[in-house]
């Protein structure tokens, strides 16, 4: 393994992570601190093995831009779900539909996958290459749009190109 | 009661109505695909106001970051084992339930 320069920022950043989450799970005991940095330590190595640095820039506004989206959306799609849950009529018209993703292959398809289970009327199926299969909650809802929207948000986050798809 | 506590009584039940909505739409739904819509997007949110309600109630930072450690987790967690469980469904011919077909 070389030493990189973002394998020794990678390395930091982790550590500082995992620090900060020994401290929370211990409510900041001075004692525990042994453990903890063996701890860290194992957490952070297996962290480099399970996830390599990879030189990826996350945008500050895109970040921000894509949790405010997140929020908004997983509050619609609680609140959809919850109303098709409790109304006497549900009115369900489900169904599957394949969208072909514009994302790059690696972490942003993954993350958009993850994502897309979260939000108004979409659930992840199956990830098959830059096939995206989704089971929706009403076939005549604009699915499409609302997956290029997100695609939008994860790429501009993550500083990625989108694809022709 | 103060302000605190009387916003943190709102979040708190407005998480519930969430968590009870996921759990009747868990019950009602017709087939497993609209089901695990109704426990990862209900739950979360409903798990999201509850820990927004409890946040208002602690003055420990350490416990307050556990709270949202454990909703980042939850939310985690509900996505790739609804996405894990779909998929698996799929593979195994469960054909999603349309309308017109029986509940």
């Amino acid at each position: 393994m070389t030493i990189s320069l973002a394998g020794v920022r990678a390395t930091l950043w982790r550590s500082a992570l995992f620090a900060g989450l020994w401290w929370a799970l211990t409510n900041g005991r001075a004692d525990s601190w042994g453990v903890g940095g063996v701890s860290i330590l194992a957490a952070a190595i297996l962290s480099l093995r399970l996830l390599p640095p990879v030189p990826t820039t996350i945008s500050r506004i895109g970040l921000l831009r894509f949790l405010g989206f997140f929020f908004i959306q997983s509050l619609r799609g609680g609140a959809q779900v919850a109303w098709f849950a409790l109304r006497p009529r549900m009115g369900l018209r489900p169904g599957i539909q394949e969208i072909p993703l514009r994302l790059p292959e690696g972490i942003g398809r993954v993350l958009l996958t993850n994502t897309q289970s979260l939000l108004p009327g979409t659930l992840s199926v199956e990830l098959r290459g830059n096939r995206l299969c989704l089971h929706v909650l009403d076939i005549e809802a604009p699915t499409e749009a609302g997956v290029r929207h997100a695609e939008t948000r994860v790429a501009h986050m993550l500083g990625l190109q989108l694809e022709q798809p | 009661m103060t302000m605190t506590e009387i916003a943190s009584f709102i979040l708190l039940l407005t998480g519930a109505v969430f968590f009870f909505a996921g759990t009747v739409g868990l019950l009602r739904f017709p087939d497993v695909y609209t089901r695990l819509h109704a426990l990862a997007k209900a739950d979360n949110l409903g798990l999201g106001f509850i820990v927004l309600g409890l946040l208002l109630q602690t003055s420990s930072p350490a416990t307050a970051l556990k709270l949202i450690l454990i909703w980042l987790l939850a939310l985690a967690a509900s996505a790739t084992v609804g996405f894990l469980i779909a998929r698996r469904a799929r593979q195994n011919g469960i054909v999603p339930w349309q309308s017109g077909d029986r509940p």
